[in-house]
């Protein structure tokens, strides 16, 4: 018998998404991503000055901002034939280095951990530390005055969720100290960025604010906190249950996909830009037999609006692309185009990050039976803050090398102006994956401006030929035994961390009773 | 229009008392509360005071709400009254907050972060003036209505902080 289930909204991600499975003899059969939020704010861009683009793409989204405002200001960068000193390229890079350090933590504490924890086994725990006695009384408290935001969970939890006292309590605990430490993480993105959130001093040919040692002192020991908590608590935290209570996912591979991944690059180590972080490619249907990595070719990229509330007629590559809608469109289901490569479905993030390049904490993980998956995805997403981590000492130290030489520039004031006519394409990882800012400059204005964002490959619908998009492939045998408790479903998209937030941030409390406080 | 136009220095908050605008200013009338702060920031107010543009973030205005004994956030708010009516209320009125859920489009919104920072025993006494928006389309403008309103929005904040 089939059942269709509908989750709407999938809770704890940023923005609004929707996902329908229809489920058979307990497994997933099929499944639909749709992202009920429309988004057109590029069409604002257009008669702007271009210099404008990277605070304007900042606004996009209250998670992704810098990322945002960076891969815009490579755009530019290209587009003005602008070239960024080293200096500028650390700076961006440690402003950058922040961001993915706040939000890797969060995603795993605050939006996906509870998917694996009976957060109620606290009650029983027995032990005598006085830490985690503190957190037993708040939580218990909590639960006795019947207000356990923010950890109730969504769902009941099932077989895979630890129920072992002593490692729920310390889970809790160490996400009530996550939270501190990404609000530090927010201070630290600040020393850099100028302000948050939005930050001010990315702009195209490099930044504009000037570090002093007392700026990169104070992110150098802001940075050695933030190290501290990823070393002994996260990486820990992520590794005891992916190797220990979700091996058991892991091995049955929960949300695979279609296994084509894919990464821009990102994260400069050298001033030539030739060893990155996270190095560019893309994998075709990884497997044991194929980890192979071919070069990124940007021209193959194009969207496809067949199943998606747009107007145009075709595919078309995102320098063409618009964003007029049709909401009569038959088949829509979705505000989210389907980017592809070459025609195929494309998984973007930490989880193709790391198999592009080639990480060895990761493929041993793969080698002892682990299948890229939700957990690997997790695991992906601790390796890679780690390397970021390391990276952000390294860059500290290269900048204070830097700062020291005569001539030290941190911005191509050259290029400032911008060109009669131009175009370029900006690149970067995101925290959540590939991220494309394409810009055509016209008469020295924006003629035409497309971002295509790492929720948009990841959430996207059907494409021309029928095939699924990447959560909808990740979705399919996934098993509910209970179609009253989707758990599984939820925890295959959350692993993703979708951001289809890029949007509307009001305060909707959805009830009349509010207007008794008008106040005129 | 220059870039820069967009966004005033503000250091990050160590000030007691925190007015914090939020919103997108890329959809309308949704990013009152942005303007009203960009216009306050223009203003000559006590130095313990400090005026946020804190954009379209939620839970990454934690460190901002962690850090301030006295908040005073600007924010549209979806009430169904008429246009530009102006709420004032404290997170404690809404009835629906206990459930976390419902409380914004946004799953991780101002008012979460704001509980969350409670959570941690860090909650600063809070008040929201809320203006009801008329249009949340793109656009980078205010709807003539809300914009008139701006003043006595101003006002309304200045009496919280005298």
């Amino acid at each position: 018998m089939r059942k269709r289930i509908v989750i709407d909204p999938v809770t704890r991600i940023e923005g609004h998404l929707k996902i329908e499975v229809e489920v058979e003899n307990g497994k997933v059969k099929d499944a639909w991503s749709s992202g009920t939020m429309a988004r057109g704010f590029e069409k604002l861009l257009r008669g702007k000055d271009p210099r404008d683009a990277p605070f304007v793409t900042s606004r996009f989204c209250g998670v992704c901002f810098s990322v945002h405002q960076l891969t815009s200001a490579r755009a530019l960068d290209k587009a003005f034939g602008a070239r960024v000193p080293w200096g500028g390229t650390l700076l961006r890079n440690l402003a950058m280095g922040a961001e993915y350090i706040y939000d890797h933590v969060l995603h795993f504490y605050h939006l996906s951990a509870l998917d694996y924890i009976d957060i109620m086994a606290i009650a029983n725990y027995t032990g005598k530390d006085k830490g985690l006695l503190s957190v037993k009384d708040k939580i218990v408290g909590l639960v006795k005055a019947r207000d356990t935001y923010p950890l109730t969970p969504r769902y009941k939890p099932d077989e895979f969720c630890v129920r072992d006292p002593d490692v729920v309590i310390s889970a809790v605990k160490h996400y009530i100290d996550a939270l501190s430490m990404n609000a530090k993480a927010r201070n630290m993105g600040a020393i850099f960025g100028g302000r948050t959130p939005h930050y001010q001093s990315i702009v195209v040919g490099g930044f504009t604010q000037y570090p002093d040692i007392n700026m990169v002192a104070k992110f150098r020991s802001m940075l050695d906190e933030q190290a501290k908590f990823v070393n002994e608590v996260y990486i820990p935290d992520v590794l005891a249950f992916g190797t220990g209570p979700l091996f058991p996912l892991a091995k049955m591979g929960l949300g695979g996909g279609h296994h084509n991944y894919l990464s821009y690059g990102a994260l400069e180590k050298d001033p030539e830009g030739t060893d990155l972080v996270f190095p560019p490619g893309i994998i075709i249907e990884f497997g044991p037999n194929n980890g192979k990595v071919h070069p990124v070719d940007q021209a193959k990229i194009t969207e496809s609006v067949k199943h998606a509330w747009y107007k145009e007629e075709k595919p078309q590559h995102p320098y063409n692309g618009a964003q007029e809608f049709d909401l009569d469109r038959t088949g829509a289901y979705s505000f989210v185009k389907a980017p592809r490569y070459d025609g195929l479905p494309i998984e973007v993030g930490p989880l193709a990050r790391m198999l592009v390049a080639k990480d060895q904490t990761l493929l041993g993980l793969v080698k002892q039976g682990a299948k890229p998956g939700a957990v690997a995805r997790h695991a992906a997403r601790a390796i890679e803050t780690k390397l970021v981590v390391d990276a952000c000492s390294k860059w500290c130290d290269d900048l204070l090398e830097a700062m020291t030489k005569p001539g030290f520039k941190i911005h191509d004031t050259d290029h400032w102006e911008p060109p009669a006519v131009g175009m370029g394409a900006g690149f970067y990882e995101a925290p959540r994956g590939a991220l494309g800012h394409w810009v055509r400059i016209k008469d020295q204005l924006i003629d035409n401006y497309q971002a295509v964002v790492p929720s948009t490959w990841n959430a996207s619908p059907r494409d021309e030929k029928g095939v699924r998009g990447p959560y909808e492939e990740a979705l399919i045998g996934v098993p509910v035994p209970d179609t009253d408790n989707p758990i599984n479903v939820v925890r295959v998209i959350r692993s993703f961390d979708p951001c289809l937030a890029c949007a509307i941030h009001l305060i909707d409390p959805k009830t009349n009773e509010i207007r008794k406080f008008i106040v005129e | 229009m220059r870039a820069t136009n967009y966004h005033r220095a503000h250091p990050v908050s160590t000030a007691k008392t925190v007015v914090l605008g939020v919103g997108n200013l890329l959809l309308s009338d949704e990013g009152v509360g942005v303007h009203v702060v960009k216009r306050l920031s223009e203003m000559s107010l006590p130095s313990e005071v400090e005026v946020l543009d804190g954009g379209v973030a939620g839970l990454g205005l934690m460190n901002v709400i962690m850090g301030a004994d006295r908040l005073i956030v600007i924010d549209a708010v979806k009430g169904g009254a008429d246009p530009g009516s102006i709420y004032r209320f404290g997170p404690e009125d809404l009835t629906e907050y206990a459930d976390g859920v419902t409380l914004s489009v946004h799953e991780i919104g101002i008012l979460e972060a704001i509980r969350l920072s409670e959570f941690l025993g860090h909650a600063p006494r809070t008040t929201v003036i809320g203006i009801e928006p008329r249009s949340m389309d793109t656009g980078m403008e205010l709807s003539p209505e809300i914009r008139e309103k701006i003043p006595r929005i101003i006002e309304l904040v200045l009496d919280e902080l005298s």
